[in-house]
């Protein structure tokens, strides 16, 4: 057993115990600081995993904004919990130990752990991260056949090109006759693709010619492959905004706010929030500029963003965040961001390629293009996440006065 | 890492789901429902980021562009997972921000948060419209008057 492996195991447990402790703790107040810690933890977990963005997603969201919005809530609803007779509730607990034994009777066929020959790593992921590569999707703008190369030939039924379609599908010779094969141009993604049943041992490559390729495979299969799914889900937070405002808002006559407590008189509080507030929007900004490079990216980077607001508010009182950020300049920001995602997706059409085909924004090289409209999407959503954030922590912080 | 070990990260994955689940269906206060719900959610985040790992594998940046001069080969740990899961915890939090609001607005109607207690002001409040003879659930509503024409 490696160290890797220990780590996992402890965390894990750590994790599961905080999560009891979480249910089971009377006292709300407890439960939401104990969310805090829960996200923290599992912040690592992700961490031991080798998946950077969601750790640095789950540190800013859970350990951050939810255990601020939590609190924020118990101020109006009251932070204890109604003493309940019955400690356990019986037919719950049959009921989750029956589900719970159904889904681990499912995972006895799961491949272990870390199999590298595990169906996930082997099916379509090879050919998304290859799509941009080479000339593997046919795309106009990327690297141009060799002369007399059938394209069509090698056309699937989604239009992009990986390898001859045999007449029988038990036919495998094809494989070594290929010219993909032959000339040296499949990358071993496609490769991969092309032998999906992968001997022990084989496991995912970078592909071969970058072309200016985005480094960090996570930045470019969220903004191209899974851009539209991206797109959405800005939406969905957009939506979210909007519910909030439409659930808490005092009428606009009543005006937005009603004199809150602030903390204001604590001096060292005072200096430090206001010594920190650059720190934390630079290193805003860095997390979703730097998104296509390492780690990072437009939902981490606005929720940075938003939590700089949010310790203004908290430390020197809604009235002086108002007054930097009124509401009707965030309101709108929150749309401007899915403005700016559609709109360059919309560029890209209108420079004659596909919606988010983003090499369209420079044809010449398309590897820059990418770079650029990447870019672009990620500040999109991070306007949009920073600026719902925000409204939302708003509008659970306001006492309506109705 | 054979046998047991091998599913292990699949099993603390039912696990929470499992406590989550519970919290949902066994406590009445409805912000111990909603953080419940946080924790069913990321049950399904471990069992996701838990697939996308391989064995030696590091995290799924193509390092090579960065440094040029040395290349390294792999393994790299699968992205798309990551990909899926970096967007569900933010909707995840909108989520639950949607339902602390809702939380908010039913405090201020009934004045509590514990789920036994809005159903049983519900059914008393429907008891005591029977009682009057005018039924503000529209469902009942014209069954209800014509009764009402019957007796009269």
């Amino acid at each position: 057993m490696n160290a890797v492996v220990l780590i996992d195991t402890l965390l894990l447990l750590l994790v599961t115990a905080t999560a009891v402790a979480i249910i089971e703790v009377r006292s709300l107040y407890a439960s939401a600081i104990l969310t805090g810690i829960y996200s923290l933890l599992m912040a690592l977990v992700w961490v031991n995993m080798h998946s950077m963005d969601v750790s640095f997603t789950e540190a800013a969201v859970g350990g951050g904004i939810s255990t601020i919005l939590l609190i924020g809530t118990l101020v109006h609803v009251g932070r204890e919990e109604k003493p309940i007779k019955k400690r356990l509730h019986v037919p719950a607990l049959i009921f989750t130990a029956l589900t719970g034994a159904a889904l681990i009777y499912g995972t006895l066929d799961m491949p272990r752990f870390g199999d590298p020959a595990a169906p996930i790593h082997h099916y379509r992921v090879p050919e998304m991260m290859a799509q941009t590569v080479g000339f593997v999707n046919g795309t106009p703008g990327k690297q141009k056949p060799p002369e007399g190369f059938d394209l069509d030939r090698y056309r699937r039924f989604d239009g992009r090109v990986t390898g001859p379609i045999p007449d029988d599908p038990k036919d495998t010779a094809w494989r070594e006759k290929s010219i993909l094969q032959t000339e040296g141009l499949m990358v071993p993604q496609v490769r991969a693709a092309h032998e999906p049943h992968a001997e022990e041992g084989h496991h995912l490559h970078p592909p071969d010619d970058f072309n200016g390729h985005v480094p960090n495979s996570v930045t470019s299969l969220l903004a191209a492959y899974r851009g539209y799914d991206t797109m959405f889900e800005t939406t969905v937070i957009f939506t979210a905004g909007i519910s909030l405002i439409l659930l808490l808002r005092r009428p606009r006559r009543e005006g937005y706010l009603q004199p809150g407590a602030a903390l204001s008189d604590q001096v060292i509080l005072r200096v430090v929030t206001k010594l920190s507030i650059p720190f934390i929007l630079i290193f805003g900004f860095y997390v979703i500029t730097h998104g296509e490079l390492g780690p990072g990216g437009g939902f981490q980077g606005g929720v940075v963003l938003a939590t700089a607001f949010i310790l203004y508010a908290l430390i020197f009182g809604r009235a002086a965040l108002y007054r930097v950020v009124p509401p009707p300049v965030s309101d709108i920001l929150t749309g401007v961001g899915v403005l700016i995602y559609s709109g360059t997706g919309a560029a890209c059409m209108l420079l004659g390629g596909k919606f988010l085909d983003y090499s369209m924004l420079n044809p010449a090289v398309p590897g820059d293009g990418e770079s650029l409209g990447m870019t672009l999407v990620e500040y999109g959503v991070g306007l949009t996440v920073s600026m719902v954030m925000l409204t939302i922590f708003n509008q659970l912080a306001e006492e309506r006065s109705t | 890492m054979t046998g047991a070990l091998g599913i292990y990260n699949y099993w603390i994955y039912v696990l929470l789901m499992m406590i989550g689940l519970y919290g949902v269906i066994a406590k009445p206060n409805l912000i111990k429902q909603a953080i419940a719900l946080g924790l069913f959610q990321t049950g399904i985040f471990l069992y996701y980021i838990s697939m996308a790992v391989v064995d030696g594998g590091t995290a799924p940046v193509w390092t090579t562009i960065l440094d040029g001069a040395q290349k390294y080969e792999g393994p790299y740990d699968n992205p798309l997972p990551h990909v899926l899961i970096l967007t569900a915890i933010v909707v995840s939090v909108s989520v639950l921000a949607v339902a602390l609001a809702l939380i908010i607005n039913i405090k201020r109607a009934y004045g509590t948060i514990e789920y036994d207690e809005i159903e049983a002001m519900d059914q008393a409040d429907k008891r005591a419209d029977y009682q009057r003879g005018q039924v503000t659930d529209a469902a009942d509503d014209v069954e209800h008057r014509q009764e009402g024409h019957h007796h009269a």
